[in-house]
C-alpha cells in the first residue's frame, strides 16, 4: 500500500518536469529564444498585479463550468454543454436588463436566479431523454451547444440588437447590474467570489448531503441505486439540471462582472475547457480552481509569450492537449512503478 | 462400435476444488448423447475442456482412438469438434453467411465468392433441414434461428462432433420441436452430437445416451434402453441431504405476504405464469428450481423492480401495486439480490457509504445531510456484530471477499423492522462458515415474525431450513409441498424437470 502511495506521489510529481520539458522543446521548435519566451511567459502570468488578476478572470468562468461538469459525471451524465449553458445563461441575463420592468438594485439577483435556471433547463433536456429514453447525452448536449450559440445568433440580430450598434450585440447593461470590482485598475470582479463559493458549495452537496450521496450512487452504480429504492431518474435529471445551473451562472457572472453586453462569442470555448479543468481537476471542485487557475495561467503565459518573443499563443492549446495525455498516461506508469516496487520487495 | 472422442479421466479445479473429478466421456457417431446434471455438476467444464477452453489438470482425450492435446478452440475445430454457447457469438449486423465465413480465409480471399459460399451453405441447410437463407441479416433472426445458423457455422467448418451448451434454454416450445427435427437429422448423417442439459423430459425425448454428472463427479452412464425420467431424477439430484436446521414455526399476527395471479411476459415468452403463494409472518418458504426458471422474476416483481401488468401483491394487507421500490422497502422488505455485485452493491464506495445505499437506511440522514458519525459509528459495530473482515469502514467494498461483502447488504437489508426478507441465492460463493451465520440470521429473524422467501437453485439449502417448498419451473409454480422431513425427492426432481404437476 505504501509503495502504491509512493508511486502515485511520484508519477504526478514527474508530470512537471516533463511538461515543462516538452513545451521549452516546443518553443524551440518554433524557433524563438527560450529566454524571451519563458520570461514572456512569467511577466504574462504574474508580471503585475494586473496580469495576476486577468489569470483570475480566465480562471473565473472556468471555475464555474468545471465544476458544472463535474457535477454532472458525479451521476455519470457526461455533460459536454457547459458551453451552450454558458450562452444561455448569458442571453437570459442580456434580456432581462433590456425588457425586465424591476427595480434595478434587483437585476443582477434576478437575473443570476433566472441564468442559472436557463443554463440548468438547458441541460435538463438531454438530462430528461437520457434517464427517461437512455438517449445518448454527449450527442445531445453538443447538438444544444450549436443550437444555443445559434439562438444567441438570432436573438443578437432581432429582439437583443442594440438598435446603436452597429456589430450584432446588445446595449450595454445598466451600472446597477454591474458585479463589483475587487481590485481597482484592474477586470478583475466578484464572479471570482461566485465561483468560489459555489465550488464550495458543490464540495460540501456531492460529499454531505443525501442527495448528493444518491448522485454519486447512481453515477458509480446505477442497477444497485435502483434495487436499493433510490428513484435513479430523478437523480440524473436533477443532477442535469444542477450541472447545467452552474454553466449558466457563468455566463452571467461573465456579462454581469466582464463584458457588459451580449454579443457572439462571448465565450471563447470555456465549455469546453471547463471538460479540461474537471478532467485535471479529477472532478473534485478542489481541484478543478487549482486546474481551472493553471489553465489560466497557461493562456496568459503563452499571451504575453506571443508579446515578447511572437510565440504563438496555439503553443497553449498545444500544452493543455499533452497535459491531458500525460495524466491520462500516469495511470499507466503508476502501474509499472508500483509493478517494479512489489518485484523489489 | 469405436467412439469419436473419449475423454479419460479428467480432472479440473478451480480455486482448490473440482469442478470435473475423473471424469470419462464417451461420444459415438451417430448418436445423441446427453450430458446431465445440475447447475454447478461440472457439464459446461468438462465441454469446455473438449473444446480448448480450459486444458484439463489431468486425463486425456482421444480422438478416433489417436491421443490428442487441444489447447485452444482452434485445435478443437482442426479435430473436427465445434461447440454451441448458450450465448451466441454473431456478428448481429452482419449477414448469415459473413457470420459464418467470419476469421476463414476462403478459396479466392480476399477476393472471396460469395455466391459459391452462399451455394454451399444453401446445401447444408437443405441437407439438415434448417432452412436459414444465408444472405440473411442476423439481427433479422429469431433466437430460434441464430442457433441453427450456429449449428451451421460449425458443418461448413466440417465437424463431426457438435457440442450444444443448454440448446433448449432460450427456445420456445415450438422451436424446441424443430430444433429436435435438425438433431435426428445430424445423427443420421453420422454426426456425434453432445447436448448439455438439465431437463429431463428432453434427455428421455432424444437421446441414445446419457451421462449424468453430479458434483463434478460422473454418477452414471446409461444407454436409451435403460432410461427412466425416475432413474434419471434421482441420479441427477439423489444424495443425502443434508441435515435440517428448520427451526419450529411459531404463529405471528399479520397476513404476511400474498402473491396472487402474477403474470410477466417478456420477449414473447411468459416469464411468470399465473404464480399464486402466501408467506406467514414467521415462515420461511423456499423456492426449488433450477436457475432461471422465473425466479429472478418473481423476486424482483415483489420489490418492485420489474413491473408487472396483471396480479397482485400485498403485505401484511398493504396492497404493493402501486408502491414503487423506496415506498415498498419503507414497509420493510429486505432484498439480498442473487447478484451483489449488480444489483447490490457500489464497488468504489467504502462500507459505511455502502450501508446507507437502501433507503431503509435512512436513518442516518436528517434534513437532507448525511449523519456522518452515525453512520460510522454504525458501520463499525455492524463489522463487529457480522465479523466483516476489513482494515477500515473506509475501505472501498471492492477489497472485501465475497462472503464479507454479502454480510454487509445483510446487515444493511435486514433491519430491525424488516417485516419481508427476500433472499436469492444468499449463500452463493460463500464458504461453509458464512453460508451457517447466513441460516442462521434467516433462522433468527423467522422467529422474530418476518417473512422469509428463500430461493435458491441448491435443493440442500433450501430444504435444510424452508418450512414450506415451491417448486418453479418455466415461469410457474410446478408444486409446493410441506417440508416435514419425509418429502419424496424423486417427485421433486420431476417438479423442477417439468414433468410432474401437483396441485
Amino acid at each position: 500500500m505504501n509503495k502504491n502511495k509512493a508511486a502515485r506521489i511520484l508519477s504526478y510529481t514527474l508530470i512537471v518536469p516533463v511538461a515543462v520539458l516538452i513545451f521549452c522543446l516546443m518553443i524551440l521548435l518554433v524557433g524563438c529564444d527560450l529566454g524571451d519566451a519563458l520570461k514572456g511567459f512569467w511577466n504574462g502570468a504574474f508580471g503585475s498585479t494586473y496580469s495576476i488578476a486577468e489569470v483570475l478572470v480566465k480562471a473565473s468562468p472556468l471555475i464555474l463550468c468545471g465544476i458544472s461538469v463535474s457535477v454532472g459525471a458525479h451521476a455519470g451524465f457526461t455533460n459536454i454543454g457547459a458551453e451552450g449553458q454558458f450562452y444561455m445563461g448569458a442571453a437570459v441575463t442580456a434580456a432581462i436588463s433590456m425588457y425586465a420592468p424591476l427595480p434595478a438594485r434587483l437585476l443582477l439577483p434576478v437575473s443570476m436566479i433566472a441564468g442559472f435556471l436557463a443554463g440548468g433547463i438547458w441541460a435538463m433536456i438531454p438530462g430528461i431523454l437520457k434517464a427517461r429514453f437512455n438517449i445518448s447525452e454527449v450527442i445531445n448536449t453538443i447538438m444544444f451547444n450549436y443550437i444555443a450559440t445559434g439562438i444567441v445568433g438570432i436573438l443578437l440580430q432581432t429582439v437583443l440588437k442594440d438598435p446603436k450598434a452597429y456589430y450584432p450585440q446588445s446595449s450595454k447593461i445598466p451600472k446597477e447590474m454591474y458585479l463589483s470590482k475587487i481590485l481597482n485598475g484592474t477586470r478583475l470582479h466578484s464572479g471570482l467570489i461566485v465561483a468560489l463559493v459555489c465550488a464550495a458549495f458543490v464540495y460540501v452537496f456531492i460529499r454531505c448531503t443525501y442527495s448528493g450521496y444518491k448522485i454519486r450512487a447512481v453515477g458509480q452504480n446505477p442497477r444497485a441505486s435502483l434495487c436499493a429504492g433510490i428513484r435513479v431518474r430523478r437523480s440524473i435529471i436533477f443532477s442535469s439540471l444542477l450541472s447545467g445551473g452552474f454553466a449558466g451562472l457563468a455566463g452571467v457572472c461573465e456579462i454581469a462582472g466582464l463584458q457588459h453586453k451580449l454579443m457572439d462569442g462571448i465565450s471563447p470555448g470555456y465549455g469546453y475547457l471547463a471538460i479540461v479543468a474537471a478532467l485535471l481537476g479529477v472532478n473534485n471542485p478542489i481541484g478543478i480552481v487549482i486546474a481551472s487557475v493553471g489553465i489560466a495561467i497557461l493562456q496568459e503565459g503563452a499571451n504575453g509569450m506571443q508579446r515578447a518573443g511572437s510565440v504563438p499563443t496555439s503553443i497553449s492549446n498545444v500544452m493543455l492537449g499533452m497535459l491531458v495525455l500525460l495524466i491520462l498516461g500516469r495511470a499507466v506508469f503508476e502501474k509499472r512503478l508500483a509493478k517494479k516496487g512489489a518485484h523489489r520487495v | 462400435m469405436k467412439p469419436v472422442v473419449s475423454m479419460k479421466h479428467i480432472c479440473k479445479s478451480f480455486f482448490g476444488s473440482y469442478a470435473n473429478h475423473n471424469v470419462d466421456f464417451e461420444a459415438y457417431p451417430g448418436e445423441v448423447h446427453a450430458l446431465l446434471g445440475e447447475n454447478g455438476a461440472g457439464k459446461t467444464t468438462l465441454m469446455n475442456i473438449l473444446y480448448g477452453i480450459y486444458t484439463p489438470d489431468e486425463g486425456s482425450i482421444e480422438i478416433d482412438g489417436v491421443p490428442v492435446v487441444i489447447s485452444a478452440p482452434k485445435d478443437a475445430i482442426t479435430q473436427k469438434i465445434g461447440m454451441v454457447h448458450q450465448h451466441f457469438k454473431l456478428v448481429s449486423n452482419l449477414t448469415v453467411s459473413q457470420n459464418i465465413t467470419l476469421g476463414l480465409k476462403s478459396k479466392g480471399y480476399p477476393f472471396t465468392r460469395r455466391s459459391l459460399i452462399d451455394k454451399r451453405l444453401r446445401e447444408i441447410s437443405e441437407q439438415y433441414g434448417l432452412a436459414i437463407d444465408p444472405a440473411a441479416k442476423i439481427s433479422s433472426l429469431s433466437v430460434g434461428q441464430q442457433q441453427r445458423v450456429e449449428i451451421m457455422k460449425l458443418l461448413y467448418r466440417d465437424v463431426t462432433t457438435l457440442i450444444l451448451d443448454e440448446p433448449t434454454a432460450v427456445l420456445t416450445p415450438r422451436e424446441t420441436e424443430d430444433f429436435f427435427d435438425v438433431l435426428k437429422r445430424l445423427r443420421s448423417s453420422g454426426k456425434a452430437v453432445i447436448i448439455i442439459t438439465h431437463r429431463i423430459p428432453e434427455v428421455m425425448e432424444i437421446s441414445d445416451r446419457v451421462t449424468v454428472l453430479m458434483d463434478g463427479k460422473k454418477v452414471a452412464s446409461l444407454m436409451r434402453e435403460e432410461l427412466n425420467e425416475d432413474v434419471l431424477s434421482r441420479l441427477m439430484i439423489g444424495r443425502e441431504l443434508g441435515e435440517v436446521r428448520r427451526t419450529l414455526q411459531q404463529s405471528f399476527e399479520g397476513k404476511g405476504l400474498s402473491v396472487s395471479n402474477l403474470n410477466i411476459k417478456e420477449n414473447g415468452l411468459m416469464q411468470l405464469s399465473n404464480v399464486s403463494l402466501t408467506i406467514a409472518p414467521g415462515e420461511i418458504h423456499g423456492i426449488a428450481g433450477v436457475a432461471g426458471n422465473g425466479q429472478k422474476y418473481l423476486a424482483e416483481a415483489i420489490v418492485g423492480i420489474r413491473k408487472y401488468a396483471e396480479g397482485s401483491i400485498a403485505l401484511n394487507g398493504v396492497c404493493l401495486d402501486r408502491l414503487d421500490i423506496e415506498n415498498r422497502k419503507k414497509l420493510g422488505i429486505g432484498y439480498i439480490s442473487d447478484d451483489r455485485h449488480r444489483d447490490g452493491l457500489i464497488a468504489d464506495m467504502d462500507l459505511s457509504e455502502n450501508l446507507l445505499l437502501s433507503s431503509a437506511c435512512s436513518r442516518y440522514v436528517k434534513h437532507g445531510w448525511i449523519r456522518k458519525k452515525d453512520l460510522t459509528a454504525a458501520a463499525e459495530e455492524t463489522v463487529k456484530r457480522f465479523e466483516i473482515k476489513a482494515r477500515s469502514v473506509k475501505l472501498p467494498i471492492r477489497y472485501l471477499s465475497g462472503g464479507n461483502q454479502q454480510k454487509l447488504i445483510l446487515a444493511r437489508e435486514l433491519t430491525e423492522d424488516v417485516r419481508l426478507i427476500i433472499a436469492f441465492q444468499p449463500t452463493r460463493g460463500l464458504d461453509i462458515g458464512a453460508t451457517e451465520f447466513v441460516h442462521k440470521l434467516l433462522n433468527d429473524y423467522k422467529a422474530k415474525g418476518c417473512c422469509v422467501l428463500l430461493i435458491s437453485a441448491d435443493l440442500n439449502e433450501v430444504f435444510s431450513i424452508s418450512d414450506r417448498v415451491s417448486v418453479m419451473y418455466s415461469g410457474r409454480i410446478a408444486g409446493t409441498v410441506n417440508n416435514n422431513g419425509n418429502v419424496d425427492m424423486t417427485k421433486i426432481g420431476l417438479m423442477m424437470a417439468g414433468k410432474e404437476q401437483q396441485a
